[in-house]
């Protein structure tokens, strides 16, 4: 879904979140490169959170878009509303998601990097629940979803995993 | 590669079935070449992939090495894409460098592909659902039965596997 017109694309959270989770992920893979041959997972660990920034990255645009396309809808009060809101909320699940990817990411190469770079992989374990949950909570927000709608299900159980392996991340190693 | 020079001598033997393979293992990798490398589209490229599939049925038979039917093919594919962009009113070719840089890339991108196919069932299942179907590491879990937390270092082993199949 694209824009409409010259209205400027409105980046809101979820483009915030899939950027922060997208950044948290380049870290991981950072921390994974340069642990290096003391781990032999290492490079295997650093593609995955690659995998997972661009991915994000990719998010964050087309949040912005289908962002901007229901706040349109809702301003003009536009026949097709209704599916607007809901491809807005589809957005943030899959950002929840991979967001809770990039924790657990994170969590795997904490647990093994080079002790001195630890605290990086922690944190951005760390920045990826926050990522996550507030995804979670724009699903909730969508006007279109009722509470006990699935999405809105699985984009808080991605933020409590994300959550629990940040837990776990602050708390690997000495 | 083995696999490729039995191809190539199965196709010359007209053995049944082998054209239908060789079609359908380089399609993928000839579309690729004309849409992304001369950026054909539409009837143009359908007309350039019946071309080079034409000129390799021709012409298998002159091919020196059977072992290097990729790169024969991938040139055969380069002078078909070549006619059809001069054929134009206005004809705009692109690029060699960026050309040879596609195809270099296409060429890695296949290589890793038949990497991928040569490992055991639970790695190609894992790493394809998560580079290629983009997958997150519940969905896999709950998809292969396994815990999503092993999920990241399952892909990690299954990486370094593909990296020694891949130099192999």
């Amino acid at each position: 879904m694209s824009s409409q017109g010259n209205t400027s694309l409105r980046r809101g959270v979820g483009s915030a979140a899939a950027e922060t989770a997208s950044k948290a992920a380049q870290i991981v893979a950072a921390v994974a490169r340069e642990t290096g041959g003391a781990w032999p997972g290492a490079r295997g660990a650093a593609a995955q959170a690659i995998g997972l920034a661009e991915r994000l990255a990719t998010l964050s645009n087309v949040d912005a878009q289908v962002f901007t396309a229901a706040l349109e809808a809702l301003a003009s009060g536009a026949p097709d509303l209704q599916e607007r809101l809901e491809a807005a909320a589809e957005v943030p699940v899959e950002i929840a998601e991979k967001a809770a990817d990039v924790a657990e990411a994170a969590l795997h190469v904490a647990e093994r990097c080079d002790g001195l770079l630890r605290a990086d992989a922690a944190g951005a374990a760390a920045l990826a629940a926050g990522a996550a949950l507030a995804s979670a909570q724009l699903v909730r927000a969508n006007l279109a979803l009722k509470p006990d709608d699935d999405r809105v299900r699985r984009a808080f159980r991605a933020a409590d995993d994300a959550r629990y392996c940040a837990s776990q991340a602050l708390d690997a190693g000495p | 590669m083995a696999g490729e020079a039995d191809l190539v001598r199965r196709c010359l033997d007209d053995e049944p079935g082998a054209w239908d393979e060789l079609v359908l293992l380089y399609s993928r990798y000839v579309y690729a070449i004309v849409s992304q490398a001369y950026r054909l589209s539409g009837p143009d490229a359908e007309d350039a992939f019946q071309d080079v599939f034409l000129r390799v049925y021709d012409r298998l038979d002159t091919l020196r090495d059977p072992a290097a039917i990729r790169p024969w093919i991938a040139q055969l594919t380069r002078r078909v894409c070549l006619d059809r962009v001069s054929r134009r009113e206005e004809p705009v070719e692109p690029g060699a460098e960026r050309v040879d840089a596609t195809i270099e890339e296409l060429d890695e991108a296949f290589a890793v592909r038949e990497a991928l196919g040569r490992l055991p069932e639970d790695c190609r299942e894992v790493l394809d659902r998560f580079f290629c179907r983009d997958e997150s590491y519940r969905t896999i879990g709950d998809a292969l039965g396994i815990p999503s937390g092993t999920i990241a270092s399952r892909i990690s082993r299954c990486l370094v596997k593909l990296r020694e199949e891949f130099e192999a």
